[in-house]
This record gives C-alpha cells, structure tokens and sequence, in this order.
C-alpha cells in the first residue's frame, strides 16, 4: 500500500501582511474529492434551479451538485423533487435529457421505472419469464426508490441539499441575504435563456473572482470606460454572520464626483478612456426598477451560486464542477412576468453585458484560466489576499479582498484543514 | 420556393460570404461589420438550445447598426490586451436560398469554426446555422449583398470557452 497522502500538511498563513492559500488548493485532485464530500455533498445548500424553469407538473431538468449528476423535477402534485440521477439497479444516469416532462423516469439499460416521487414502480420481467428467473421473494421494490436529496424553494430559487443535517435554508442564507433574494426575487419571473460556458480552471478561482469587489473596475474596462461601475463609487461589502456568502453592491451612481479624483485612481490603469463613446448608448439606458436604487449587485452564495443585477440585467450563474482544472458556469437571465415590451427590450440589450461573451464578463473566463495555467506546478506557492486589510466581514466600501478570505476560512472548516488557520 | 436567383444575385451572396468568412479568419472586425447594411442591420449569435426552447436570450444581440459598429470597438479598443488571441476558420455550406422580394433574400447555411488559440491546438469552437436576410444593394453591373440581418444559432450546448469573436 502507498503511504497516506498528507495534502493538508502546510498550514494556511494569515500575517499582518495578507492572508495565503498554497495554489495546490486549485490543482490537486485530492482537494477536489474532498469538496466533493464535504462540500456539494455535505453541510451546505446548493443551487439546482429556478421554479419557473419547471412551470408544468411533470416537467423535469437534470443538472449536477459538484460533479453528482442529479435530476430536478415537479411531481404530479406540483411537489418539487431533487434526486440523484443515478439508476437504483445497476446505477445508470436515469434522464439523459437536459430538460422535458415525463409521466415517468425509466432507465434505459434494464427498464426499471420510477415515478415523479421517485418511487420505484415497474422492474420488467420481475416474475421471470414462463416461469424461469425473476427476482427473489426477498426483494422489495419499496427499498429500492430514488436518492431524494432534501429540497427548499425560496422565492423561486430551488435549493437541494445532500445533508440530512444542514441547518434549514433560511438559516444558512442569513437575513441578509435572505433580503436580498426577497429583494430581486419580489415577483414572478420571466426566463430569457440559459448561457453556458465551459471554463478551464478550477471552480474555487470563480469563487474568489465574485468575491472580489475590487477587480471589478481594473479587469473589465467596459465598466470603467463607460461608467456601469467605477472604484470611486460608493459601495459595501456585505457578508453573512458565516462569512460563507457574500453581497457586493455600488449604491447611487457611478459618475466620479470629479474628474480629476478619477483620473488620479485610474492613472495606472492600461486603458482607461473618457473620452470613448458608444454609437449606440441604448444599451447603457436603463430604468430604475429597486428602491435602494444600487446599479449593481453581485450576490455570491456558497457553493454554487451567484445571483447578480447589473444595472436591469439579472441573472443567477450556477457552477458545476467537472475537475479540478475544469467547470462550468449556467447562466440563466431572467426578467419579470409583468415586464413591458420597453422593459424586455432593455433587458435584452443589457444582456450583451454578460455570458461567455459578455462585455463585463469575458474576461473573468480568460482570469481564471491565466491561474489555472500559471500556477500548475506551483502548489506550495501562495496567492497574498490583503487589499482593505486581511480579514473577512462586512465592510463599508468595496475596495476589499474580505470575502475571498471569509470564502477560505469557511472551505477550510469544510474540510477540515486545521486550526492553524486561525489568527 | 419562389422566383429562382439569377446566377450574378448568386454569385454576389457568394461573394458576401466569402468577405464575411475572410474578415473574420483575419480577425478584422472592421470588415466584418461593413457586411452588414450600412443603415439598418442586425447581428444575432444565439444558442441552438434557446432556440429550440423559444427563448430570446443570445450570446451577442446587436439590434441595429450601431450596436454592430460598437462591437467592433469592443473587441479592438475595450478588450484589448484581456483575452488569449485565438485565430479562427470558417467554413460554411449553403443549405437553402428563397427570394423574399424587394431585393431580398432568405438563406440558410451550415457553419463549421475551427479554433487555434496562440501555442495551442487546432479545435472545433462550435458548428451551427446562418439564417440570413441579405439584400441586393446597386443595380445594372454594380451591385453588392449586403446582410440586412445574420443570425448565428450556435449548436454547442456548452461553449469551450470564452468567445471574443462574432460567429
């Protein structure tokens, strides 16, 4: 037998000067397996999917928690069900579909059937045939249903989670979050579509890139250039009681208060210019739909989720593992029922704003991917997270790393990497 | 099927194809938009699976020739220096054609995008279908095609990766 793997041997650093995480977190498959345990199959609630996704009884979309392939679906009586897309007889993917709507889940391999409740209700030839084979009196199919995950809705958001023991969802949301969820959820939602982008890099380097307020106006120049979002804005940095999620928002406008103030914080910056103008500024023309009037939002919840509005462009972007150098991210933008044909149509431009060709969200896939590549054999060097000081927490502006370490410290409870962490 | 093209309407799609294919194997935007109508002209790239679903969302939604020449700046001023230069080839089939009147034409094509992206391998970025409205612009010997709309449904579910390029 090969010795033990001591992975989690090098304790994470915090100092005065910055907080670091070895780079072997983002490359080496054993933290991978154990996020896969502890993480999407353990202690925490991810996201699957939007309600209005599945309007229809017996509608159904498959999708995955981490890398376990599960299924969504909405029972005959409307009951919203998550279960683990894997055949209880020889352990086939049930539903090979992206999405669609069923009386029933048959698998394909040997027929077994089970219905939208996930009870095992049809095994072909169980009798045998004339007599011959069939299964023994001992096998009942009541053992054999389904792998139900537990499953709480909010306001539209549907939430599964593999642990029997997870706090309830609005507890692992806390209140500040649950507002803002309430906040942008606060009516019946119209679906505009679905983007999905493959990203090769590991899912944690897109964990800290919506936990990072401040590469917002240095790595999207669009931003910058045309004012969506500057560093000279007033904003804050809002984090849970857990410090697992986080909420990003730049209140009022992004005009600077003068231009010499902006020019003075963009002077380094390579390609900052006022002076450039869209032939075509409808796509900057929004309304204001929120009292709180914010332009912008990003609302990152642990694991697997983002919910973000950029000015009327709201979305949820959920991520999905598929190694450690490899995920995914489903976009899914969405307006509201009783949005007006003007309202559509702004939400639809503004929609050029994000996706894998988004014009504020490009360059993230391309950020990650830079790290991913740079840092392959590098597993002990160390990121320094220190930008508006080495801690997590909420803060009153949004020139601040806080959340990426509020991120680590909680992967680190996860998966147990030690009290060193602590200061 | 309506009137059938004559073959000098033809050979100038061909033509319109063949510049729109060229400007964006040389990664010269500038050209790509000159393909399209210089008054009023829409770029579509959308996903098959929107499509399919009879969803609106699209990757790029340039709704007037505007938004057209603006993405023209995205890709050589914003964006410049944040993404991996990657170079493309085209290739495409026609797989319908019908006169839409007033000069017009409705074609449908298949499209094939191989990708090289610098010190990498050559891949496929994705296939899809051109649906295109194209216009016959100028008369006697001098006339061109010009698209009044393209619309790029894209068949990958998931991309590879981030796309800078229109398709």
């Amino acid at each position: 037998m090969n010795a033990p793997m001591t992975p989690f041997a090098k304790p994470w650093i915090a100092n005065p000067d910055g907080y670091r995480v070895p780079y072997e977190v983002f490359t080496d498959q054993v933290y991978y397996d154990q996020e896969q345990e502890h993480i999407f199959r353990g202690e925490t609630w991810s996201f699957v999917g939007l309600d209005a996704e599945l309007p229809n009884n017996g509608d159904f979309k498959s999708t995955a928690i981490g890398d376990t392939p599960v299924i969504v679906t909405r029972d005959q009586n409307g009951q919203l069900h998550v279960f683990k897309n894997l055949c209880m007889h020889r352990g086939a993917l049930l539903v090979r579909e992206s999405r669609g709507n069923a009386k029933s889940f048959d698998c394909v391999y040997h027929q077994w059937s089970f219905d939208l409740t996930g009870v095992l209700r049809g095994v072909p030839m169980r009798r045998g045939v004339r007599g011959e084979g069939g299964m023994p009196p001992a096998f009942d199919m009541a053992n054999f249903g389904l792998d139900a995950l537990r499953v709480e809705v909010m306001n539209g958001l549907i939430f599964a989670s593999f642990s029997k023991t997870v706090e309830p969802l609005a507890d692992y949301l806390g209140e500040g979050i649950v507002a803002n969820i309430q906040r942008i959820f606060n009516r019946p939602i119209r679906i505009m579509g679905d983007y999905r982008q493959y990203i090769h890099g590991n899912w944690k380097l897109y964990a800290e890139n919506v936990r990072d307020p401040y590469h917002g106006s240095l790595l999207h120049l669009f931003h910058s250039t045309f004012g969506l979002y500057r560093a000279t804005q007033k904003g804050f940095t809002y984090m849970d009681p857990s410090n697992r999620h986080s909420l990003l928002k730049a209140t009022a406008s992004a005009a600077p208060t003068s231009a010499s103030e902006d020019q003075e914080v963009y002077k380094d910056v390579r390609s900052y210019n006022t002076e450039f103008h869209l032939k075509d500024a409808s796509i900057l023309v929004g309304r204001p739909e929120f009292d709180d009037r914010a332009s912008l939002v990003i609302n990152a919840i642990f694991p697997n989720l983002l919910i973000q509005q950029i000015a009327n462009c709201l979305a949820v972007r959920q991520s999905v593992t598929h190694a450690s150098n490899a995920f995914e991210i489903v976009w899914t933008l969405f307006g509201y029922a009783d949005d007006d044909e003007e309202m559509q149509m702004i939400r639809m431009k503004q929609s050029n704003l994000v996706g894998p060709a988004g014009l504020i969200s490009m360059e993230d896939g391309e950020a990650i991917e830079i790290v991913q590549d740079a840092v392959i054999r590098d597993g002990k060097k160390t990121s320094v997270l220190a930008m508006g000081g080495v801690h997590s927490g909420s803060v009153d502006h949004m020139i601040t790393e806080g959340p990426i370490i509020g991120f680590w410290e909680n992967y680190a409870r996860y998966l147990n990497l030690g009290a060193d962490l602590k200061k | 099927m309506s009137q059938t093209i004559t073959a000098a309407h033809s050979a100038a799609i061909d033509a319109l194809h063949t510049a729109y294919l060229a400007a964006l194997d040389k990664g010269d935007m500038a050209a790509w938009a000159s393909t399209f109508a210089a008054d009023n002209a829409r770029y579509f790239c959308i996903s098959a699976e929107n499509d399919h679903r009879g969803l609106p969302l699209a990757l790029m939604y340039d709704d007037c020739r505007g938004r057209i020449d603006d993405r023209v700046s995205f890709v050589t001023k914003v964006w410049v220096g944040t993404y991996e230069p990657y170079r493309t080839r085209h290739f495409i089939q026609r797989l319908s054609c019908e006169a839409a009147g007033n000069n017009q034409y409705r074609l449908t094509s298949g499209f094939t995008i191989m990708m090289s992206a610098e010190g990498g391998t050559t891949a496929v970025l994705t296939s899809g279908e051109y649906r295109d409205l194209i216009e016959i612009q100028g008369d006697g010997d001098k006339f061109r095609a010009v698209f009044r709309e393209r619309r790029a449904v894209y068949d990958a579910d998931v991309l590879p990766r981030y796309i800078v390029f229109p398709f």
